[in-house]
């Protein structure tokens, strides 16, 4: 039975069990002389709390544990030649054994009885191919008696799990269902498991973390046993080769610099041109602005904020770009007299100037919180003395509002590193090293996407390489989250 | 510039004491440059603001209208085949030269000679070869056509729909422009007559992915969005409503909620792509949950809208006063009772809010759909969320890299669509706040 | 009560009729919005003394001191009217700029605001942003002489450098004391100046109010009666947004005119 069904079937056992136990409290009731510690509708809840929860929790259990243990089992039949091999074969192997296994799965009852642990596997293949579902080429003999294994041990093991999933239910209802009394503290033992709810829900922020950390740090582990750390950091070219997959060949290099520098050069354009802009926006509407402007300007700026970034992306390849482009044609046509464009229509340029767009109301929203809450006591102390208003930001407020200012700064910085859409579309794909901005870089965004999309292996540097560019990227961001966030917390207290 | 600002005092207070310097006019004008500077970044600012959509709604808002030609048609046996020849086997039905109709009508409508093959393949130029579908899809509906002949509205095909738009240059020599002379000619004989029209692109929100730009729509993308949408509200709520519950008012202050703090903090600030890779390794290489599939990409969405949905909610709940919770555990209500009862109703229009701002965030995000292979050609309507799927964003990525000029057309349409959707829901938030703000 | 208040009287030296009037208001009203904060408050404040403004909370004592160097300005609901004179010259005619308003007119704050910067640079903010010293030494001059006047160079002479917000309440008060001091203005405004401080602190703030009396004229609102009798020669009785009562302290105190005045001096509101 899939777990699709399973889970609905779970909840239908603790309702019917939540309803006798209302039925049950209701009926203690009735009798005259019993005073109940809780109210009926506490005593159902208990009784579908013990239904429904321990049976799903064994669901996840089982979803987690059995393909890890499978796959255990399966991998240890393979032949000591295998085995003796690098785990990269070893993967790739299973990979192959999975994909014949699943293929089985599809065949009709007739064909499927043909396959014996002795079939070549020339014969499945052809089989598979009739049905039109494609097989690796290097699939071999041995790799039947496997798929047939990884085949019934997962059919058994499905059929296992929905078994204890459903006993485990009605156990937990009919013992819950016993226990109604009039002294049961169902309400306490209600409130209890809530409380364990609501701290599950807010330990999920933490299991996000860890699952993000532990998903890419597996992945690239994996990607540095192939690759040296120090081929990948310090490498200045970028040219993975798709064409060499799988084989023992040269996979190409896979130098990190120029996607960093990219990435570095395009969000220090953006910075350049966003920080000032939104810094001065939120100054004026802090300091300036009387309530109607800024209750129009406001969420005006703001509406930059919402807008998606693949509308940037889009707004950058179709207007930006090639402005820019016809405009250097332009220029140089006014200065040299021939009309040649020195700006590339995706450029570092390009990017760095729609990121900016984006980043504007990021600055100005973040700014503007810090600057108001710089206390009026300093502003008028300021005044008082006969500052004027310019005066009074530049000389008290924006120091007293400066580590909020330089935490604002670091998260948008930290933005402009990680923003993925508007690069994809404006910076272009080559991985070049140079200062030029005219000129079309990547970052390390770009390059995740181009090696995950498309129809690729799992397990090939080609596609790890990725996870090791997702990791340091986390990295670079969780050092500039963190540190900004301490800041600003800070800051905060020191105003409260 | 001292003097003159003692002479003017001089000359309106004259016989007062003189005034000290302090140099007020230089200050000043640093003041108003100061103040200037504020104004120049707000206009640029909101110049972006206005040559972004300026440039989006130029080039989008012809999306909505689709140039369709009427031709008569005659759904002749030949074709076709009889209708009993359909009740039995439905093969040639579904393989018959349906384009082979409309070009017989549109020679027809034209008054042009079979024979003429120029001609011939000129007029047939002018109509969409999604033709093919629409045909099939009359006759398969109602077999009594057979044999009859009607008038259809077919779509014209997209060179013709662009330049009837005005975004070829048609004063260019005639072989380089997608259009012939020969093809002008028969437009104009066609408007004559009245076959030509201009009419709503119900199709641009109802057809799914395709190569030609006048079949392709986003009704498939706008689908499978909603599902991940559903996904999102259903999993993203009660989970953020939760846990800012147990922070703000059950967690003690120690290590581990100040840990959950910093991490939820951090989280609001991972860069999106990041959690596409976690969706890519957890969900699909550990879970095995298929590829493509909205189940994914709805819980991609979930985790990182959670942090969102957890700051707006605690905000909202903090915003409750204490008078009400002493006011619940006065009367003898147990602490959860008090914050179900009591504080939680008071918080739900803020909580709401700031749930539909992280839909909306959640509704214009691309990157980590991308990674969770949400790039698919999806031309049919996805059953379930596990089926493949596209999203509204994603569409609109794929749309941006094709080259045809009538993409960019679309490509902007579905981008007026997608924000027509942020406004709707943003509007609303705002409405939501406004009807419900309370204060205490 | 009384006697204690009469007592204390006697530290403070007879008001001097033949004083010049610095500043003038007549008909001060102010709007909050909808809310109408003063009824047209008509007072002279005599040059080189101290006037002290009285008066239960919510009278509007500390608006109206607002109003004398345009404070209010900052207020975005709030609405002036009338006339208020320094020197014969309407302080909210057009003309008259406000920074340099405020440069002659300076304010001490109810909450001691030090920047969060050093106590040195603190002093020097205002003769910086003025243009008043030439030099450093001329600066530094003007630094010392301000916090000698404000009674703080004995306690902070050897670390100038620290930063103003580590002083004690009563230290950071006399700071922003010195602070308003250094631009040498003719008027000091204080609002509430030792609501914040201790009593040893506020002695120690009183003693330099009366000092300060030499070259200065002083606005101060405050609170408490016996500061009042302590510190001012003269004193306005404010109440509900109207001036109750103006004379010489010491009239006040012994033999009001108004029974409002005589209510409140005796504890029977306020």
């Amino acid at each position: 039975m899939s777990t699709f069904t399973i889970i609905p079937i779970v909840f239908v056992i603790g309702l019917v069990g939540a309803v006798m136990a209302y039925r049950r409290s209701r009926a203690l009731v009735g009798k005259d002389g019993v005073k109940m510690h809780s109210r009926p509708t506490y005593h159902a809840s208990f009784v579908a709390c013990w239904g429904i929860i321990p049976a799903l929790l064994t669901l996840a259990v089982w979803l987690i544990v059995s393909p890890i243990v499978i796959s255990t089992n399966v991998s240890g039949n393979f032949p000591e030649g295998v085995l003796a091999q690098s785990q990269l074969t070893e993967g790739l192997a299973y990979g192959i054994v999975e994909s014949i296994g699943t293929g089985l799965r599809v065949l009709p009852d007739d064909e499927r009885a043909t396959i014996t642990d002795t079939t070549p596997v020339a014969d499945v293949t052809a089989l598979l191919r009739n049905r039109g579902i494609p097989t690796a080429s290097a699939a071999t003999d041995w790799m039947v008696p496997l798929a047939l294994q990884l085949n019934s041990l997962q059919f058994w093991s499905r059929w296992a799990m929905t078994l204890v999933v459903f006993v485990v239910a009605v156990a937990g209802t009919f013992w819950s269902y016993r226990q109604i009394a009039p002294r049961l503290r169902a309400r306490n033992n209600v409130e209890r498991i809530v409380n364990g709810a609501l701290i599950a829900a807010s330990s999920i922020a933490i299991m996000t973390t860890v699952g993000i950390v532990f998903s890419m740090l597996f992945e690239t582990i994996d990607f540095f046993s192939r690759i040296s750390p120090a081929e990948f950091f310090f490498g200045t070219v970028w040219e993975p080769r798709f064409s060499n997959v799988g084989s023992s060949g040269n996979a190409g290099s896979f130098g990190f610099i120029p996607l960093l520098a990219g990435t570095l050069y395009i969000g220090a354009v953006a910075m350049l041109i966003a920080v000032p802009i939104g810094l001065f926006a939120a100054i004026y509407m802090a300091e300036y602005a009387d309530n109607r402007t800024r209750s129009i300007v406001k969420p005006l700026l703001e509406v930059l904020a919402g807008i998606p970034t693949i509308v940037y992306g889009f707004f950058a390849l179709i207007t930006v770009g090639p402005f820019l482009r016809d405009l250097s044609a332009q220029i140089s046509g006014l200065v040299s007299g021939n009309y040649v464009s020195f700006i590339e229509a995706q450029s570092v340029l390009t990017a760095g100037l729609v990121m900016a767009i984006m980043l504007i109301p990021f600055v100005s929203s973040l700014s503007d919180d810090i600057i108001t809450s710089v206390p009026t006591s300093l502003r008028d102390g300021s005044l008082g003395l006969g500052a004027t208003r310019s005066e009074t930001i530049k000389r008290v407020i924006l120091p007293a509002a400066l580590p909020g200012i330089v935490s604002a700064v670091l998260l948008t910085a930290s933005r402009a590193i990680g923003e993925t859409m508007i690069v994809v579309l404006a910076a272009g794909v080559a991985a070049n090293l140079t200062l030029n901005p005219f000129e079309p870089m990547t970052t390390i965004t770009v390059k995740i996407v181009a090696q995950l999309t498309g129809d690729l292996e799992f397990n090939t540097p080609q596609t790890l390489v990725a996870f090791a560019l997702g990791m340091t990227l986390f990295v670079i961001t969780l050092c500039l989250n963190v540190y900004a966030l301490y800041i600003v917390r800070k800051y905060k207290e020191q105003y409260e | 510039m001292s003097d003159a600002t003692a002479n003017g005092i001089a000359d309106t207070a004259a016989g007062r004491k003189p005034r000290r310097d302090i140099g007020i006019k230089k200050r000043y004008a640093a003041e108003r440059r100061f103040k200037a500077y504020g104004i120049i970044a707000i206009a640029i600012g909101l110049g972006f603001l206005v040559m972004l959509m300026w440039s989006i709604f130029s080039k989008g808002y012809t999306a909505f209208w689709q140039t369709e030609i009427q031709v008569p048609i005659t759904f002749s046996e030949q074709v076709i085949g009889t209708a009993e020849q359909a009740n039995d086997s439905q093969t040639k039905l579904l393989m018959a030269n349906y384009p082979q109709l409309a070009r017989d009508g549109l020679i027809q409508l034209l008054g042009i000679s079979a024979d003429d093959k120029k001609a011939v393949s000129a007029a047939n130029g002018l109509i969409s070869s999604g033709t093919r579908v629409t045909l099939r899809d009359i006759v398969m509906n109602d077999l009594s056509v057979i044999g009859t002949t009607e008038n259809v509205w077919l779509y014209a095909s997209s060179e013709l729909d662009s330049a009837l738009k005005g975004q070829y240059d048609l004063n260019v020599p005639e072989n380089r422009r997608p259009i012939s002379d020969l093809q002008l000619e028969y437009i104009d004989k066609l408007e004559q007559q009245g076959a030509i029209e201009q009419r709503f692109n119900w199709g641009l929100f109802t057809s799914g992915a395709s190569s030609r730009a006048e079949t392709a729509g986003v009704g498939v993308a706008i689908i499978g969005s909603l599902y991940m949408m559903l996904i999102v509200l259903v999993l993203a709520l009660p989970i953020g409503v939760a846990a800012s519950i147990y922070l703000e008012e059950f967690a003690p202050k120690n290590k581990f909620t100040d840990l959950i703090e910093v991490n939820i903090n951090n989280l609001a600030a991972v860069p999106s792509i990041v959690f596409g890779l976690l969706g890519l390794a957890v969900f699909i290489n550990w879970f095995g949950l298929p590829r493509s599939a909205a189940l994914v990409g709805g819980l991609v969405l979930t985790l990182m809208t959670l942090p969102t949905i957890i700051i707006a909610t605690r905000a909202a709940l903090r915003a409750v006063p204490p008078s009400i919770r002493a006011a619940a555990l006065g009367l003898g209500a147990s602490k959860n009772q008090t914050v179900f009862h009591h504080v939680l109703p008071l918080a739900m229009p803020g909580i709401l809010t700031g749930t539909i701002i992280g839909l909306a965030q959640a509704l214009g995000e691309t990157a980590p759909l991308l990674l969770i292979g949400m790039v698919a050609f999806v031309a049919d309507y996805p059953s379930t969320p596990l089926d493949p799927s596209t999203a509204l964003p994603v569409q609109i990525y794929m749309w941006a890299n094709e080259a045809e000029r009538a993409f960019v057309e679309r490509t902007s349409g579905a981008i007026i669509i997608l924000l027509g959707f942020l406004a709707i829901m943003n509007v609303s938030a705002i409405l939501l706040r406004r009807r419900f703000e309370r204060r205490w | 009560m009384m006697e204690n208040i009469q007592a204390t009287l006697h530290k403070g030296p007879a008001v001097e009729a033949s004083r010049p009037i610095k500043m003038t208001s007549k008909d001060v009203i102010v709007h909050y919005g909808a809310k109408q904060a003063l009824n047209g408050i008509t007072l002279d404040i005599p040059e080189r003394q101290v006037t002290a403004l009285i008066g239960p909370s919510g009278c509007g004592k500390s608006t109206y001191l607002r109003c004398l160097n345009r404070m209010n300005d900052t207020i975005d609901s709030a609405k002036v009217a009338g006339k208020i004179l320094l020197d014969g010259e309407d302080v909210y005619d057009p003309d008259i700029d406000v920074v340099e308003l405020r440069a002659r007119v300076g304010m001490v704050f109810q909450k001691p605001n030090p920047f969060p910067k050093s106590i040195y640079e603190n002093v020097s903010y205002g003769p910086k942003i003025h243009g008043l010293a030439h030099s450093k030494q001329e600066m530094d001059e003007i630094v010392h002489t301000s916090l000698r006047k404000a009674g703080l160079w004995r306690e902070v002479h050897d670390r100038l450098d620290e930063p103003g917000t580590g002083l004690s309440g009563g230290q950071q008060q006399r700071l922003c004391i010195a602070r308003a001091i250094a631009v040498s203005p003719e008027v000091i405004l204080m609002d509430e100046p030792c609501s914040a401080l201790d009593p040893i602190a506020t002695a120690t703030v009183e003693e330099l109010i009366d000092e300060l009396r030499e070259n200065y004229t002083i606005v101060i609102v405050t609170h408490s009666m016996q500061q009042a009798a302590r510190v001012s020669q003269l004193t306005a009785m404010f109440h509900l947004g109207d001036l109750a009562e103006v004379g010489p302290t010491e009239k006040m105190f012994s033999n009001p005119d108004d029974k409002r005045t005589q209510d409140y001096i005796t504890g029977r509101f306020g």
